[in-house]
């Protein structure tokens, strides 16, 4: 089955040149959209398989975008494709339900790849993610915010997560750790998915808190 | 908007200070002049005298009121005005009048020129001018006494104070200017980062993509552009890391150092350290990196991990180079080459840090080197 893409990007050259590519390797590019607002409306007509999503949106951020896409479109899946130096943007679309991030820099066989990846459910983990996931984990535990508290690592995700982000592919993993390919991939997924879980619990005890305060008033 | 008002003098006041106080100091010396006048030897001179003070207090107002106008020559004319009118005190006053120790014509007027020689010249100027008028002080009594040098100790200590000032203005200004000029550098790079991000890169990101494609020569081309597009992201998305209280950035100075080949991953947020680490760690890293690039071939990749445990620093620098074959490193030590290995470990514990090499045959190298967080500010509560 053919995958459907949309593309979001704020440059011409860049979008064209992605839908081009995406396009020439069996893709089917659905829609192009260069900000938020446009990806949001134009997503939930087009349904695609898969978002590639730029962060760097001007007016409203492609964090937002992926937050209502994720969350209006279950069927739909954000892969962020991003400028290296944004790394706090980028985490934050992850937590916000983005399933992986690639590097602007990356190859386009990297690229279809990912996409590939993307549109069967698996997250696409770089090495530079895998950074920054370990080391959101670790600075959740180290200033533990009120209310819910923070998501763990197991022992075992946590060594899956460092041979990630130290370069190893997970046939390599695998083979390191004695422990099967399909397992590798669901500690990566696990680990991302409490993740994302903990992002939603504690949007919703903010709005929760926000509109008990309002009332209040 | 013509003048910022960080090009105005910031002596400014203190010049305006000193125009007041010469007309305070003018009618003093009016009432001095109306009650002692009667006993003068040549009151007509005395008069003469106050009216070149009068002159001059107003060329004096007229010109240091404008910035533009405060000449060298002015307040050096304006320290010879004063000792002159001062010294016709020998001729205007009477021997029982300076028995009586009576004001000289200029009375305290003659207070005002050490403090504009302080505002023009410094803490030197203005000593040197309240030394002249003392001496001149002394030359109109024809005596040293009591009065003389305490008039002496006041001229020369007002001078000292208001060229202090002077010059502890205009620094705090200099520093101020400075401050203003790096903002508004910083302020043009983020602008300039913005136009590189829309533009630039955007287009040696199409070359890259479609140069791969088309192979051959044009391939060449597209690593080359390949290779810039990540060096000019680098740049343009890693903040200057200030020397702002002695701490640096480790993951921004880290993520400089990649490249196509080379993946540098870290926590999303900074890694503060003391500058001087950071600097060490990166050279580290980079000396690691340059041992990859030499022994595992031009294929090779490498990754940098940073991870931040809070209590300490652990650095990877990961290849999936070929390896080195035990014993290698031991021999090339034996026979005295103090290589790469050598340096690394102790340029690691010079920083009080450990390191470990892992490496088998085809299995690449890895070094893992962890530093405890020097103690001082934040973390490791718990």
């Amino acid at each position: 089955m053919t995958v459907s893409v949309m593309i979001v990007d704020d440059h011409p050259i860049w979008r064209d040149g992605v839908a081009r590519d995406l396009a020439e390797h069996g893709f089917d590019v659905r829609a192009t959209a260069a900000d938020a607002d446009a990806a949001v409306r134009i997503a939930r007509t087009v349904r695609p398989d898969v978002v590639l999503m730029d962060l760097n949106l001007g007016d409203t951020s492609g964090v937002v975008a992926t937050r209502s896409i994720t969350g209006d479109l279950p069927q739909t899946r954000v892969l962020v494709l991003s400028a290296s130096g944004e790394h706090s943007d980028v985490l934050e679309a992850v937590k916000a339900g983005a399933s992986g991030y690639l590097v602007k820099s990356a190859s386009v066989r990297e690229l279809v790849e990912a996409v590939h990846r993307t549109a069967d459910g698996d997250p696409v983990f770089t090495a530079g993610l895998a950074g920054m996931v370990l080391g959101e984990y670790r600075r959740m535990a180290d200033a533990p915010a009120a209310g819910e508290p923070p998501p763990r690592l197991t022992e075992r995700e946590t060594d899956v997560l460092r041979l990630v982000a130290k370069g190893l592919t997970a046939k390599q993993i695998a083979d390191r750790l004695v422990i099967s390919h399909r397992t590798v991939e669901n500690h990566v997924q696990s680990t991302l998915r409490k993740l994302q879980l903990h992002n939603r619990v504690e949007l919703a005890r903010y709005a929760i808190e926000h509109g008990l305060d309002r009332e209040e008033d | 908007m013509s003048t910022s008002p960080a090009l105005r003098d910031p002596a400014t006041p203190l010049w305006w200070g000193t125009i007041v106080l010469r007309w305070v100091t003018l009618a003093f010396a009016l009432g001095a002049l109306l009650v002692h006048h009667s006993g003068y030897d040549r009151p007509g001179l005395a008069w003469a005298g106050f009216g070149v003070m009068a002159a001059w207090s107003l060329v004096t107002t007229l010109t240091f009121a404008r910035e533009s106008l405060r000449l060298r020559s002015l307040v050096v004319a304006d320290v010879v005005v004063t000792c002159g009118v001062m010294l016709t005190s020998q001729l205007v006053l009477s021997d029982q009048q300076f028995a009586e120790t009576a004001p000289l014509v200029t009375t305290v007027w003659a207070s005002v020129a050490p403090l504009t020689a302080g505002a023009r010249f410094g803490a030197v100027g203005g000593v040197l001018a309240g030394l002249v008028m003392a001496v001149c002080t002394g030359l109109a009594r024809l005596e040293v006494d009591l009065d003389v040098a305490r008039d002496g100790v006041l001229l020369t200590a007002s001078g000292l104070l208001i060229g202090i000032t002077a010059t502890t203005a205009r620094r705090s200004q200099a520093t101020l200017a400075q401050a203003m000029r790096t903002e508004a550098a910083t302020a043009e790079r983020e602008r300039l980062a913005r136009s590189i991000h829309d533009s630039v890169l955007q287009v040696l990101a199409r070359v890259r993509r479609r140069g791969a494609e088309l192979g051959g020569e044009a391939a060449e081309l597209a690593r080359l552009a390949g290779e810039q597009e990540i060096a000019l992201r680098a740049l343009v998305t890693t903040e200057p890391s200030g020397p702002a209280d002695g701490d640096a950035d480790l993951r921004a100075a880290l993520q400089l150092l990649a490249t196509p080949r080379v993946q540098v991953s870290g926590p999303a947020g900074e890694v503060r350290l003391p500058a001087t680490i950071v600097t060490e760690l990166v050279a580290v890293t980079k000396e690691a990196l340059s041992n990859v690039e030499r022994h595992a071939g031009p294929s090779a990749k490498a990754w940098v991990l940073l991870e931040d445990l809070g209590e300490d620093i652990v650095l990877t620098i990961r290849d999936d180079g070929p390896g080195i074959p035990p014993g290698r490193l031991e021999q090339a030590e034996a026979e005295g080459h103090l290589g790469v290995a050598t340096s690394i470990r102790g340029r690691v514990n010079d920083l009080g840090g450990t390191s470990t090499l892992e490496t088998a045959p085809g299995a690449g190298t890895e070094w893992e080197i962890r530093l405890p967080r020097p103690r001082q500010r934040r973390r490791g509560s718990r």
